[in-house]
């Protein structure tokens, strides 16, 4: 039996139907503060798009013939599925401990609708195979996470974070639309595989550098690398804690999946006019180092964790600046592999500074000691979030990071893992640092409060820590899939 | 025909105004305003080339970025509503409460 073809974008109808009945249950009743009603709507749409997504990678939908739909505006195939598994991953995390989060509040209705409606986008970016579909789908995620870094009115932090977020948003979509204008004056097509053909053949080589460069700038700001990076501290900060989550985890994850199939699809590895290889091999350097150096000062964990996640898009952008090398398909499938645990253990982080928000404890280091003794639980999911993130074999960060770096070795650019490894004994100081705050530190006054054990906070913390020490045997699984999804690009 | 060079000059500096707003100016409502100057500007691009090569593919994108152009500054300007009621003004400067 034949199912239709449009059923391959299963994963975005769902999360679709999810929006949409949340929006009808608001129109119903517009004051509900029902939160298990609609953090179950929205999280049963994200598991559903997770069990479709990841159906489509176990049976093979696509991974071996890419479905184009829609006039080959989308595509179907290992890749978008992959990073579909990411989004809905993150987004089921998200919307489980937003249930205590909200709570209490009157626009839960809003808050998750606007999330379902920013992992849509996110979803259509793994699928987009076409600058119009790219650009569309890059802003139906931006728009929504505007709002909801914003959601808290009253809180002049989140105000200003969603301000500050808006402001470069703004400017770097501009910049990536005029980006794509010129690239389709050189092109004469806006598809990524038209895209392919007109520049191949083109003499205009500086508008064509021009163009993608600005097109880079524009995914720079989605996945937060240098230099369209400084939003991220102040949005993360700023922000609510399970949407610095959201924005840092998921957003960053589809932001690099269109980098990865816009460049090496459309723009190809040997693009006349522009060698971008080398552009990603500084923002690479850059961004690691930047992200780790800016990390190791910070005094909130909050702020650490934002310029972390600068330094983690570092990491990740090896397997762009290591192409060229003989291991394309390496080199990226390591990073998919880098971004999914990077799913787990980084939303996992900020959600237990949710946690942390929610019992009032405090923003510093300082206000974690002695956290272990209140709630030992969390704080041994956050001691292996800790440990991943370093790249401590606790978790599947370890292995991720290895892969990263030995692959990068493998296809000649040795000076790349050496600036990782570098970084990454820097960022062990301060992982670390909220591990000793944890676990050695005598407790202080501020843990008073901690009385009562929210339910779902507990139960996304504790599923991102499971999937994240499950990750570190269950890398030598996904790791065929991501490099056999890799390998289709080229 | 006016050839094409000339739109894309046409666009670069429509481009190169927004942007030049983009940094100068403190004011969040000039800043929208100039941010939709960049992308007229891509839009005069989108549509030039678009009747050079004879395909309606651009023209139809710019009404896309047209239509995301209304969304974004709808965003904008709740955002804003927010600035004003929180920070007593429209001026992006004076929101700093974090540190840089």
């Amino acid at each position: 039996m034949a199912l239709p073809e449009w059923l391959a974008l299963a994963p975005t109808i769902v999360l679709g139907a999810a929006a949409f009945a949340l929006f009808a249950i608001d129109a119903a009743d517009p004051r509900a503060e029902n939160g298990a009603l609609l953090a179950g709507t929205a999280t049963l749409g994200a598991l559903a798009a997770l069990a479709f997504a990841g159906w489509a990678l176990i049976a093979g939908t696509g991974t071996e013939e890419p479905i184009t739909l829609f006039a080959g505006q989308l595509v179907v195939d290992g890749l978008s599925s992959f990073f579909t598994v990411i989004v809905a991953s993150v987004a089921a995390l998200v919307t489980v401990s937003s249930y205590d989060y909200l709570r209490g509040r009157g626009d839960q209705a809003e808050f998750y609708s606007l999330v379902m409606l920013a992992t849509i986008g996110m979803s259509l970016m793994a699928a987009a195979n076409s600058l119009v579909t790219v650009f569309l789908a890059l802003e139906l995620s931006s728009l929504p996470s505007y709002a909801l870094v914003a959601s808290l009115k009253r809180n002049r932090g989140s105000v200003e974070a969603g301000l500050k977020y808006f402001l470069i948003g703004a400017l770097s979509s501009a910049i990536l639309v005029y980006g794509i204008s010129l690239v389709y004056g050189v092109a004469g097509g806006l598809r990524l595989d038209a895209v392919a053909e007109g520049v191949a053949t083109t003499d205009l080589t500086g508008v064509l550098g021009v163009g993608v460069l600005m097109v880079l700038g524009g995914f720079a700001f989605k996945t937060a690398s240098v230099p369209f990076h400084f939003w991220a501290p102040e949005a993360y900060e700023g922000a609510p804690a399970p949407i610095s989550a959201l924005l840092s985890s998921a957003s960053k994850a589809a932001g690099f999946v269109v980098t990865f199939r816009v460049f090496t699809t459309a723009f190809g590895l040997d693009l006349a006019g522009v060698d971008w290889v080398l552009a990603f091999q500084i923002l690479a350097v850059a961004t690691m180092t930047l992200g780790n150096l800016a990390a190791a000062t910070q005094e909130t964990v909050k702020r650490m964790l934002a310029y972390s996640s600068v330094g983690q898009a570092g990491y990740v952008l090896i397997g762009l600046a290591a192409l060229g090398g003989g291991q394309n398909a390496g080199v990226l499938g390591a990073s998919m592999l880098h971004l999914l645990v990077y799913g787990f253990m980084n939303t996992g982080a900020f959600l237990f500074v949710a946690l942390a928000e929610h019992w009032e404890v405090g923003r510093t280091f300082e206000d974690y000691n002695g956290l272990g003794t209140r709630a030992p639980v969390a704080c041994v999911a956050m001691t292996v979030f800790m440990f991943s993130l370093a790249g401590i074999p606790l978790g599947g960060g370890f292995f991720s990071k290895l892969f990263l770096f030995a692959e990068a070795v493998g296809a000649g650019f040795w000076w790349l893992a050496a600036v990782g490894v570098l970084n990454s004994v820097i960022s062990v100081y301060f992982y670390l640092r909220v591990v000793r705050a944890m676990w050695i530190e005598e407790p202080g006054e501020n843990l008073g409060r901690i009385g009562e054990y929210p339910v779902g906070i507990y139960t996304a913390v504790i599923a991102a820590a499971v999937v994240t020490v499950a990750l570190l045997p269950g890398m030598f699984l996904v790791d065929g899939v991501a490099s056999d999804a890799a390998a289709h690009l080229f | 025909m006016v050839p094409i060079q000339y739109y894309l000059l046409l666009s670069a500096s429509v481009f190169c105004i927004g942007l030049f707003g983009v940094l100068t100016r403190n004011n969040a409502l000039l800043f929208l305003m100039s941010v939709e100057l960049m992308l007229t500007g891509a839009n005069i691009n989108l549509v030039a080339f678009s009747a050079q090569t004879g395909t309606l593919t651009g023209q139809v994108f710019s009404l896309f970025v047209i239509a995301l152009a209304a969304a974004e500054v709808a965003i904008g300007v709740g955002i804003v509503l927010a600035l004003v009621r929180n920070f007593e003004g429209v001026d992006v400067t004076r929101a700093t409460t974090m540190r840089w």
